[in-house]
């Protein structure tokens, strides 16, 4: 069997640990399945939002299909993202391309 | 939450039970929704995925608890503060499977707005929405109650 060797060039290092550094945002997508009232409910004890808030992110999912419900490090947006998926919300991550 | 009690009328309940244990035992070794988490390595996602997975299994378990042989007497389950979160979960995950499975057919805007005509279903499909309704009305009655929204019947 053949074996690949992979080099990492220090440039390629510094690029992937700047990619998990900096703003990351959880956001959530739509879903045809999960109550409204179930939505909010979600978003305030994941996110402490009270309801009007909660209300607006879960608006913005339904309306425009996705709303960005926090931002920040990697580390606390992986956790945020976990839990959202743990309430079977459709929640993924993504880099903040704007900071 | 103070713990309350809803009484079905097992005949209609039953049947759509044998829906929920057949997808719940799937769902033992399936995500009900696939977890996205770019970027990361094998063994991480691995990491992730599995813990989603205990956290799904103890939620079903809890939800398949409520119907015990206790329940097929009297008809009347329980909610409290230790097992509502983990129904309305459970719930959730029962209702994703089931439009995977069997109510892709009905078509996404007609899950969102719950307008459909059962008389055109097909058997199978029908006692899938069915079930699909069910699990959303016990979701709307425990959230109600967590929000406060719903007084105890004593206070009516």
């Amino acid at each position: 069997m053949a074996e690949t060797k992979t080099h990492i060039t220090p440039g390629q290092r510094t690029a992937a640990k700047l990619q998990l550094e900096g703003v990351w945002r959880v956001v959530v997508l739509n879903d045809p399945v999960n109550l409204m009232s179930y939505v909010v409910l979600v978003f305030k004890k994941v996110f402490g939002f009270d309801e009007s808030t909660a209300r607006r992110h879960m608006l913005e999912v339904h309306e425009q299909g996705r709303s960005v419900v926090w931002s920040g490090l990697r580390e606390k947006a992986e956790a945020y993202t976990f839990t959202l998926q743990q309430w079977h919300l459709t929640a993924i991550l993504e880099p903040d391309e704007a900071v | 939450m103070k713990p309350f009690e809803v009484k079905l009328v097992l005949p209609v309940v039953v049947p759509l039970l044998e829906v929920v244990k057949e997808l719940a035992v799937g769902l033992k070794h399936s995500h009900a929704a696939t977890p996205e988490l770019p970027g990361t390595d094998v063994i991480f996602r691995d990491l992730w995925k599995g813990e989603l997975l205990l956290g799904q299994n103890e939620d079903l378990t809890t939800l398949l608890e409520l119907f015990d042989d206790e329940f097929l007497k009297e008809g009347v389950v329980t909610f409290d503060e230790d097992n509502a979160e983990l129904i309305i979960r459970a719930c959730s995950a029962v209702r994703l499977r089931l439009r995977e499975r069997y109510l892709q057919v009905l078509g996404d805007e007609a899950l969102e707005t719950g307008e459909v005509e059962l008389a055109k279903l097909t058997e199978a499909t029908r006692k899938a929405f069915m079930c699909y309704l069910f699990l959303a009305t016990l979701q709307e009655l425990i959230i109600q109650r967590i929000e406060g929204t719903l007084l105890p019947p004593d206070l009516h």
